[in-house]
């Protein structure tokens, strides 16, 4: 790792201050936040990036924000492994119970922020390698979109056509979260689904709209209405250790032999928690059977716009809804 | 009292061991569980300097290297180029440097200034072979028979064609084999201790210590007698570790350079790129059987993708007897580092088609599985080991005997098998020293290394049995140079190299101790009895010495002999048959094996819970290499594309399986073989076969990732 | 430079080091514990597992700076933790590893070890599939993992005894 400065300031207004002041391409590398460190160090020893200085946000008060639920309140640095190990949370919130034990390893849960989650950097093997310059990285080209592209979006590419990496943006979204950010000018409050950006309406450098000098505070979670469950189902290609292939956050209020209401968000497929709003409207007030959760599926799918090594994607997707759907109407997942 | 015999050495009855083939704990169990087992990358000697190699980013480059820039670093103490000109494939290393600290030597390295033009490369089988494609070397064409340009195959191919034209079922198909890693967790590297002066000890990473002297000697300018290998433990190698590398040559480069030890260890990225791999294949066969299950024609057309090498040998139709075969074996090179030995080289990749092509045609005739396989293997060590695998894997309760599940529904569980075949003797070179202290103290001394492979336990086992004593009596002393010589531990030499030296010197040790206490004991030399820690006249057992008191009658200087290599001792000829049931998703494409059965022979075991790590640690690269392991080359950039461990993926805990290893206790011979490869061989091929067997999905290339699932079950549907 | 001040098995350390030197560099290369292991580097292996006020974290992604404030335990401090505690002999996860050959060339094991023993001190009677949950971050070459798993559940079984 290159060598770099290290502040550790104590309060948000104090680390704010650390951080670039400035917004070009050149200002971002003068200080980055430091939280679990388990993507930025990483970064920093493939060299992708090279901070002047990290500004440590471990000693800044008013990160540690931690309500249980059913109302939940997560301070960015909450780990990981305190969500995962909430029987509240499990309880409440089940995707986001499963999504945050679904992550790396225990080793990894035990160190990563909540915040550091949802701000992760992609995984696309092309923006992790140093040599290769691609639009992530401030190059003229997405390698992926004519190469190795197993792993990449289906849905919402270009000009990048990364998939964002975050279990727990998946299910935070399909949870209904609310991020709160803080910069020079205070603090501001949005719904978790506009703080992620598709490549071809934000910076492409960027997933997400948090600025170079901008902190992500906390998030909440309303309650669960009345009779609403959820699940998070992540498909791994390596169980023991590894990102989501494609995964799929369902929640859904299920009366009788009915679908009441449901809410779909699907993630690996696309750069930005992808929300399945059509195959919502299908599943409402649906007869609860195999032949609806197919057709939900298929729904879900439909628009899909796979590359050329990711086609798999479709009916692996279509797969984990179907399960997904069984779960919650009683049958097992696995 | 096995080793009471008189005579020559032998093993003796396997019921009268008292050590050998009993579960023995390894004796670097104590201080490995501590963490005070020092691997050479953990070695630090005083005044010792951290290297890093600068490795070019492109597959194929003339290139010029600037070293200036990196001595501008204060604690930088020396950068040099390692070689000028050219470049064959990415990642090759073409300067060194050497710093205070690790982080000060990446500096450096990333200081140096490497000039280079890109040149036309391929780094795929599909470019090497196009039309046009840019030459990998000028040493050979792209695509070229192994065996040299006047090879035109193995086999009579007119009698095959006619063969497969008279059988009553026909099977065509391409398997591809992806590039396997050796990954091991220790880097490849070593330290280069020298400090100026005419001698030098190398800590090295290494599979063959005695080795290493007369690499290290050239580039430390020194004579090779007075450059000292230690090895004394080791984190892995699988058949990687052969040379010392370019980090090893530039870390003793530059130690001579500037008269400190230089530590040099490859980061992950570099062990991923130049550091081993087990070469892929393509292998394109036709073959046909007759109704009654008889095999009678194989036409094969293999390509094996050995990088800039040429890749291993092994060849089809592996070790089933078929009537009329014909073989084209090719070398197709790419611009990616050579492959290197990796647990039976050639083997796994030829076991996986060939054991895929016999399901085909059994599916294809209504045989039985293991029936097929038997009427096409002779050796009767196979019979019994598939029958055996088939019941304890529960074959004959399985539903899916003669034809595949259909793939439908959520879930389908299928059953596959394997064979295999590996030599596993060793041969002369080495020698042991066994000694006795006056003070009760046994030494057991021989240079070679222990990979992991248990070496170290059996060095104190076999005179352990001599002596009437327990392995933890015996302190072994492996992994250096100045032991009398080992041998290098790859294709399984080691055991059946070493053990038969330390059975000879133990023997010898024994036969001169009988000698000496033969007075003492007032009985002749041939009745004086070692055991269960004592020593005593045949005739008298009550009235004997404990092994300390005898020991004391010994003279000051103790009693030592030398042993050599006894080819009595040991033998070759490894077989195995394995079997493995596993659960494919049919929803998401994902391959669970759910148990995993071995059956192998491999004479006597000495220690059996050593070979059972053995044994299990192959069926779980044979998982890898089935399911998970491929390196991935950028065919357009030219580079390795997840050349780390987190997108190259091993498996971990939760992919292990229920896994049995069983010896084949009907192979009776006393002698000793290795069992590093036969294990590693047949897994792939049976974990394939399972999934067919599954849901009828045939898939021909490994690995055989979610992706390739539900593409193949598409294809059913 | 920076001076750090940190608690390595029980003692408490004055070390200057880098501030962008990980606990891994600190550890291995200024104080001399080497043996948590550098595998990969980049969090893909578990080899540097350390215990950060007794869960298990891994070195390589971790500042030396951030470990301030901790109890960090290495493979080397098992044994006084055990003894420290009251226990005798040797600590139940260190003697299961040896008694089981839960090794090959044992470059993954330490890392192993103390993965096994967080998830000991947090549920001291796990199931094989908690153990291989817990240790499923740690890579295995050799792949010793079928006799790891062994000595992890024997390592349960004495844990209980000495609790």
């Amino acid at each position: 790792m290159k060598s770099f400065e290290l502040a550790r300031p104590t309060s948000l207004d104090e680390a704010i201050d650390l951080l670039p002041k400035g917004r070009g391409p050149a200002e971002i590398d003068d200080a980055r936040p430091l939280a679990g460190g388990q993507d930025i160090l990483t970064e920093m020893k493939d060299y992708l990036i090279t901070p002047k200085r990290l500004v440590d946000l471990a000693g800044v008060a008013g990160l540690d924000a931690y309500q249980s639920a059913p109302d939940l309140v997560l301070g960015s640095l909450t780990r990981l492994a305190r969500i995962a190990a909430d029987p509240q949370i499990a309880l409440h919130h089940r995707a986001l119970s499963i999504a945050a034990e679904s992550v790396a390893s225990v080793q990894i849960r035990n160190q990563a922020t909540l915040g550091g989650n949802l701000c992760q950097r992609p995984r696309c093997w092309y923006y992790r390698n140093e040599s290769v310059p691609c639009i992530k990285k401030g190059g003229a080209e997405c390698f992926a979109e004519s190469g190795l592209n197993k792993y990449n979006a289906i849905f919402g590419g270009g000009p990048s056509y990364i998939v964002h990496p975050s279990d727990c943006a998946t299910a935070l979204v399909l949870l209904d979260a609310t991020v709160t950010k803080r910069g020079p000018r205070g603090e501001s409050r949005m719904p978790l689904e506009q703080f992620f950006t598709l490549p071809s309406e934000g910076s492409v450098v960027r997933e997400n709209v948090l600025k170079a000098n901008e902190i992500l505070v906390q998030v909440e979670v309303p309650a669960p209405k009345p009779g609403w469950t959820s699940t998070y189902l992540k498909f791994k290609e390596r169980e023991s250790f590894d990102f989501a292939m494609s995964a799929v956050a369902l929640s859904a209020r299920i009366e009788g032999d009915t679908i009441a209401e449901a809410r779909m968000v699907l993630g690996a497929v696309a750069p930005i928690p992808w929300r399945a709003g059509e195959a919502e409207s299908f599943l409402a007030g649906k007869p609860n059977t195999h032949a609806t959760w197919k057709e939900a599926a298929e729904i879900a799918l439909a628009q899909a716009e796979p590359l050329e090594h990711n086609g798999y994607k479709v009916p692996l997707t279509k797969g984990l809804i179907q399960k997904a759907l069984r779960e919650l109407s009683g049958g097992e997942s696995k | 009292m096995t080793s009471q015999d008189n005579g020559t050495p032998s093993w003796g009855a396997r019921a009268d061991h008292r050590v050998l083939n009993k579960d023995t704990r390894r004796l670097s169990g104590p201080e490995k569980v501590k963490g005070e087992a020092i691997y050479s990358i953990d070695r630090h000697v005083p005044d010792m300097l951290y290297g890093k190699l600068v490795c070019i980013p492109v597959a194929k480059a003339e290139f010029t290297v600037d070293v200036d820039p990196a001595m501008e670093i204060e604690g930088v103490v020396i950068a040099i180029p390692l070689r000028e000109g050219s470049t064959l494939y990415n990642g090759q290393a073409v300067a060194a440097v050497a710093a205070e600290t690790p982080e000060l030597a990446e500096d450096g390295a990333r200081a140096v200034v490497v000039n280079y033009t890109p040149q036309g490369f391929v780094v795929t089988a599909e470019s090497a072979k196009a039309p046009g494609a840019p030459q990998v070397s000028s040493r050979s064409p792209n695509h070229a028979p192994r065996g040299g340009s006047n090879d035109k195959g193995r086999g009579d191919m007119d009698a095959t064609m006619e063969a497969l034209d008279a059988s009553d079922f026909v099977v065509e198909a391409e398997f591809d084999v992806a590039i396997q890693h050796h990954a091991c967790l220790e880097t490849h590297g070593l330290l280069a201790d020298f400090k100026g002066g005419d001698e030098a000890t190398i800590y090295a990473s290494t599979q063959v210590a005695f080795g290493i002297p007369g690499s290290a000697a050239g580039p430390l300018g020194l004579d090779r007698q007075n450059v000292r290998c230690v090895v004394e433990h080791m984190g892995g190698g699988f058949g990687a570790k052969f040379s010392m590398d370019v980090a090893g040559r530039a870390a003793c480069l530059m130690a001579a350079e500037v008269g400190r030890p230089v530590s040099m260890f490859n980061d992950r990225r570099q062990e991923f790129e130049t550091s081993g791999n087990r070469s892929g294949s393509i292998q394109r066969i036709k073959a046909g059987v007759a109704k009654d299950g008889e095999i009678l024609a194989m036409h094969s057309d293999m390509d094996k993708l050995g990088g800039v090498g040429r890749g291993p040998g092994a060849v089809q139709p592996y070790i089933y007897n078929v009537l009329e075969s014909f073989t084209l074996d090719y070398a197709l090179h790419t611009n990616t580092d050579s492959s290197r030995a990796m647990r039976a080289p050639g083997h796994p990749q030829v076991s996986f088609a060939m054991e895929s092509v016999v399901d085909m045609l059994a599916y294809g005739i209504g045989a039985d599985l293991v029936e097929i396989r038997k009427r096409n293997l002779s050796d009767p060590a196979y019979h019994r080991q598939l029958d055996r695998v088939a019941q304890e894997i529960g074959w004959n309760e399985h539903q899916h005997r003669t034809a595949p599940g259909k793939g439908d529904g959520w879930i389908a569980e299928g059953i596959g098998f394997g064979v295999s075949t590996w030599g596993g003797g060793g041969g002369p070179g080495a020698a042991a020293e066994v000694r006795i202290e006056r003070d009760g103290g046994v030494t057991s001394s021989i240079g070679v290394q222990d990979l992991g492979t248990g070496v170290r336990t059996l060095v104190a086992m076999i005179p352990a049995e001599e002596f009437g004593l327990q392995a933890s009596d015996v302190l072994p002393r492996i992994g250096d140079t100045q032991l009398p010589n080992g041998v290098g531990s790859g294709g399984s030499v080691t055991t059946a190299s070493v053990a038969p030296c330390l059975k000879d010197a133990s023997h010898k040790t024994r036969l001169a101790f009988a000698e000496h206490l033969a007075s003492v004991l007032k009985c002749e030399a041939k009745d004086v009895t070692f055991a269960d820690g004592k020593v005593f006249a045949k005739s008298a057992p009550d009235r004997g010495l404990t092994w300390k008191d005898a020991c004391a009658t010994l003279p000051a200087e103790g009693l030592a002999r030398t042993g050599k290599w006894i080819g009595d001792l040991q033998t070759s000829g490894a077989h195995g048959a394995q079997a493995a049931r596993v659960q494919v998703d049919l929803m998401t494409g994902a391959v669970k094996v759910l148990k995993m059965v071995a059956v192998q022979d491999s004479g006597l075991v000495l220690n059996p819970l050593t070979w059972r790590s053995q044994v299990n640690g192959a069926m779980i690269q044979s998982i890898g290499l089935a399911l998970y392991e491929g390196r991935v080359m950028e065919p357009d950039l030219g580079i390795q594309i997840n050349a780390n461990l987190g997108d190259y993926k091993l498996p971990g805990c939760m992919e292990i399986p229920e896994l049995v290893a069983i010896v084949d206790d009907e192979d009776t011979r006393q002698a000793v073989i290795g069992v590093g490869e036969p294990p590693a061989i047949p897994g792939a091929g049976a974990i394939a076969n399972a999934i067919h067997n599954a849901c009828g999905a045939r898939i021909t290339s490994l690995p055989i990732t979610p992706d390739k699932v539900l593409e193949a079950l598409a294809k059913l549907s | 430079m920076r001076l750090l001040e940190l608690e390595i098995n029980g003692d408490r350390l004055h070390v200057a080091a880098p501030p962008h030197w990980t606990l891994l560099e600190v550890l291995r290369y200024e104080l001399g514990l080497t043996g948590t292991k550098q595998g990969c580097d980049k969090g893909d292996c578990g080899a540097c597992t350390v215990l950060v006020d007794g869960k298990p974290q891994l070195s390589c992604l971790m500042l030396g700076s951030a470990a301030q404030g901790h109890a960090i335990t290495t493979i080397e401090g098992l044994l006084p933790a055990h003894r420290a505690q009251g226990g005798a002999g040797a600590d139940p996860v260190q003697d299961a590893f040896d008694r089981c050959g839960a090794l090959q060339c044992g470059f993954c094991q330490p890392g192993m070890m103390l993965s096994a023993k967080a998830l000991l001190s947090e549920n001291p009677t796990p199931t094989s599939t908690d153990i291989k949950h817990a240790l499923s971050g740690n890579l295995c070459r050799c792949t010793g993992y079928t006799q790891i798993l062994e000595a992890a559940l024997l390592a349960a079984t004495k844990t209980e005894e000495v609790l």
